[in-house]
């Protein structure tokens, strides 16, 4: 919601600058965005007393002397004779109307009126509708109006459980379904209470007789409906955040008040229609709790003075609050009052000790098993739940973001292959990845939940001279894994590639196990892999194609290698992307070491071509030429 | 002159993986609020309407509660649960106050965009116990910011809403650009939340927080988008070694 730093000053005695009333909104806890000379406000759901000048200003009165006071039309009105019937008195506990008929209909504007459509940049509509949305803004009570000339028969509110189709005064035709509070007319739609008037009855500009309705809707039962019919509606916002219940006459004798200052008013007449008693709600005065609930030690007088400024009343040792305010409840409600006044960075903090608590085994078992695997090579990965595929025993999500997101996922496998063949994708020879997680299924009305471990992999076992030349299958994984751990059954199967689109033939070794399945003999695994001490700072990946060349060397002097090693694994520049020893192999017979090289090449901005790599290479090839008794075969 | 050392293989580099970045920094967080004496409890993704919302006091009328925010399952018989709050509402029912609790795990709400994600991960935690104060909460707030983003890092509270607390609270930190950063909401547990696990609120009171991780990951490792944690990339996941 937007309000003017004009608006706000002009009422506030002590003149503060947009900085100071800035600062006390924060402290306040209103968020906002300061645009020019407008408060861009968001306000939290349950201050719906706030969305307004009156109410934003009711909340800065802990702070600055407000002008409260303002004109309104102070006679005697007459009562209104209207055919109306209330059939939903629950949804609509208080309702008031207004009918006016002025002389003449005014075109220009002045005074906070015309400060309301400038400053605000808001479109005007009709002299009615405009007097409307000024004290909406003003008040923060939505009023509705009709063209009285409109409204010729009985007018009803009630909640309809039928379908049928109604059109808004903003010309949009919506089918209504389901239950909707409305007001009827010879038993047609004419408004959706709290949302948005009818076509058939709303002011034009030659409108000279209007019905202003001014009612109180239980928030529950507008909540949604803007959202549901696609309209956007500040009156809704308003409605579902609950306005003030008690303001009815105030803003109807505003609302004559501004009108009287364009226009003579020919007649005029009000009624109110209250269905039950809105009482106030009463909290005792009890600063030791209040004080015990901050962690402060103030004086009843302070505490009091903060509530009176807030606009609640005390008496007998209660204290009331204002009808404007259904957030507040209880003591804590009120501790949060008065913690803002005092503002939440000012309150000392005073030091917290807690006994400490039971460590859980099972969390150890999965993390010692996490360990064990990145010790193997594997990297741990997260996937969304939610899939397109669904099994006997899949949970169906009823509102799911689109189509392909319908269930619930029953196996972690499938989606390690989807990650795994992304990886493909991006060049990636040797992959090894796991992920643990929850996986729920439901059969027969009962849902269960099971832990499990998933792991994939395929390709080369690893980037280092003892791996590379070997694969990953069945043989080599569960040789590993018994190896680390001997008590264990991973159950390791081959995945069918058949299904996947991709040339590469690597078999694709899996299992998926339940967690509760591993032995507290985990446990006795010495992890090699540690948590990293700092956290890294994240470097932007490629999308681009990889380009690889791999480099051997023959040394015959053997003091040489280490220089070579160094110079080479410590060869920096932009466009290597990895580097790493992939052969190795020392030849007594011959004194001989072969030892090979693998360069991997990813540029982030563009593709690679040949004039870089070799560009990089021939710098290696040229530094290396140069180390004693090191030569590169086949290289003339 | 050669040695014997020069003819011995070179050293064997064995590739390691690495933890997921997000739970790597939910297990740091975690740890972290385990040696201030809180305890871990575990509870389902799949949640009644009661442990989600009911108990912790989030009316029919709140936002959260319509279909366009939460994703419901079975017919509208359980919902995917929007936070790890629920986890703590068993924990309250189970035990007896004094009580210390931390629970972390995926959470699910209908949102889908560079910033937003369907599914995201939380860390929360509870005290509850005798004159539990909201002094106390900004004590427990400054360690838990300080041992995250160090000592010097400034920070703020700002009052806030959340039904299940009463007062509210949500923290900011002053980054190094001189922006306000949201990082963990807080509060005094509401009564009504206490009273609903069978806790007396007239004797007890408690404090309650709660983190999204991705948030804390991407400012912690500055990961500007939120998608890049659940693409599976190696490219990615690599660099967190």
């Amino acid at each position: 919601m937007k309000i003017a730093y004009s608006h706000l000053v002009s009422r506030i005695q002590e003149n503060p600058t947009l900085e100071m009333i800035s600062n006390s909104l924060f402290q306040l806890g209103h968020e906002h965005e300061v645009e020019g000379n407008i408060f861009n406000m968001e306000f939290t759901p349950n201050r719906g007393d706030c969305l307004s000048l009156n109410g934003l200003l009711r909340d800065l009165s802990v702070f600055y002397t407000i002008n409260h006071d303002q004109k309104i039309y102070t006679e005697k009105l007459d009562n209104l004779q209207i055919d109306f019937e209330n059939l939903s008195q629950d949804i609509c506990p208080q309702i008031s109307f207004l009918k006016l008929e002025i002389d003449n209909i005014p075109h220009t504007y002045k005074g906070c009126l015309n400060d309301y459509f400038i400053d605000l940049n808001v479109n005007k509509n009709n002299f009615f509708t405009d007097i409307s949305n000024y004290i909406s803004y003003e008040t923060g009570q939505p009023t509705h109006c009709y063209d009285a000339n409109k409204v010729n028969g009985k007018l009803i509110f009630q909640e309809l459980n039928t379908s049928q189709e109604f059109e808004t005064l903003l010309d949009k035709t919506i089918n209504l379904t389901d239950k909707n509070s409305v007001f009827l007319l010879n038993n047609e739609v004419i408004n959706l209470a709290g949302v948005v008037g009818g076509k058939t009855t709303s002011c034009s500009s030659e409108t000279k007789t209007v019905l202003v309705e001014c009612a109180f809707f239980k928030p529950e039962k507008i909540i949604g409906k803007s959202l549901k019919y696609d309209i956007q509606s500040e009156a809704s916002h308003k409605f579902e955040r609950s306005v003030d219940p008690a303001c009815h006459e105030l803003v109807m004798r505003r609302f004559i008040n501004l009108v009287s200052e364009y226009s003579n008013i020919k007649k005029m007449s009000f009624v109110s229609y209250k269905f039950g008693d809105i009482t106030a709600h009463k909290i005792p005065v009890n600063v030791n709790k209040i004080n015990q609930i901050i962690g402060i030690n103030i004086s009843e007088d302070e505490y009091l003075s903060y509530l009176l400024k807030l606009g609640f009343t005390i008496d007998n040792e209660l204290i009331t609050v204002p009808s404007y305010r259904s957030d507040i409840e209880t003591q804590n409600d009120l501790a949060e009052e008065v913690a803002r006044a005092i503002g939440y960075n000012n309150i000392l903090k005073k030091e917290l000790s807690i006994p400490k608590g039971k460590i859980s085994n099972n969390y150890d078992i999965e993390n010692k098993l996490r360990y064990f695997l990145l010790d193997q090579g594997f990297y741990e990965v997260i996937n969304s739940p939610f899939v397109n595929s669904s099994s006997d025993v899949s949970i169906k999500v009823d509102n799911p973001l689109d189509s392909n997101r319908e269930f619930l996922r029953t196996n972690i496998i499938s989606s390690l292959l989807d990650n795994l063949i992304f990886n493909e994708r991006r060049q990636k020879d040797s992959i090894k990845l796991f992920e643990i997680s929850d996986i729920y299924t439901s059969e027969n009305n009962r849902i269960d939940r099971i832990r499990k471990l998933a792991i994939v992999a395929s390709g080369r076992a690893g980037h280092n001279y003892e791996d590379f030349s070997k694969k990953i299958n069945i043989k080599y994984l569960t040789k590993l894994f018994k190896k680390g751990l001997p008590g264990e059954n991973f159950d390791f199967q081959i995945l069918d590639r058949d299904s996947i689109k991709t040339k590469i033939k690597n078999e694709i070794i899996g299992c998926e196990v339940d967690i509760s399945n591993f032995s507290t003999e985990v446990l006795n695994y010495k992890e090699i892999s540690k948590s990293p001490d700092s956290f890294i700072q994240y470097c932007p990946i490629s999308e681009l194609p990889y380009s690889q060349r791999d480099l051997s060397f023959s040394i015959k002097d053997f003091s040489s290698r280490q220089n070579l090693e160094k110079y080479i694994l410590g060869y920096e520049n932009e466009l290597i992307k990895e580097k790493f020893i992939f052969d190795y192999f020392f030849n007594e017979n011959s004194a001989e070491i072969k030892i090979g090289f693998r360069f991997i090449f990813q540029s982030l901005n563009s593709t690679i071509t040949e004039t870089q790599v070799s560009n990089v290479m021939n710098d290696i090839i040229m530094h290396t030429e140069k180390i004693k008794g090191v030569t590169i075969p086949g290289l003339n | 002159m050669s040695s014997n050392k020069d003819i011995l293989p070179p050293e064997l580099i064995k590739d390691r993986g690495s933890l997921h970045p997000i739970n790597h920094m939910k297990d740091s967080i975690m740890s972290l609020l385990v040696s201030f004496g809180f305890e871990v409890v575990d509870g389902p993704e799949i949640e009644t309407e009661e442990f989600n919302f009911d108990m912790l006091n989030i009316k029919k009328t709140h936002p959260a509660r319509q279909m366009h925010d939460t994703f419901y399952v079975e017919k509208k018989l359980n919902l995917l649960r929007t936070h790890t709050s629920p986890v703590q509402i068993r924990g309250m029912l189970e035990k007896k106050p004094p009580l210390a609790f931390i629970s972390g795990g995926k959470v699910y709400r209908k949102d889908d965009d560079a910033t937003h994600l369907p599914m995201f991960h939380q860390v929360e935690g509870i005290f509850v116990d005798e004159n539990v104060s909201f002094a106390q909460l900004k004590d427990l707030i400054y360690k838990i910011i300080h041992s995250l983003f160090g000592e010097s890092v400034e920070l703020r509270f700002r009052p806030s809403y959340f039904p299940f607390t009463e007062p509210s609270a949500e923290v900011d930190i002053l980054s190094k650009e001189g922006k306000w950063l949201e990082i963990l909401g807080c509060g005094l547990v509401n009564p009504i939340v206490l009273e609903n696990c069978n806790i007396a609120s007239t004797k007890y009171s408690g404090l309650a927080f709660g983190l999204g991780i991705e948030r804390i990951a991407m400012l912690k490792h500055g990961i500007t988008d939120i998608r890049e944690f659940y693409k599976s990339n190696l490219d990615f996941l690599s660099q967190f070694k």
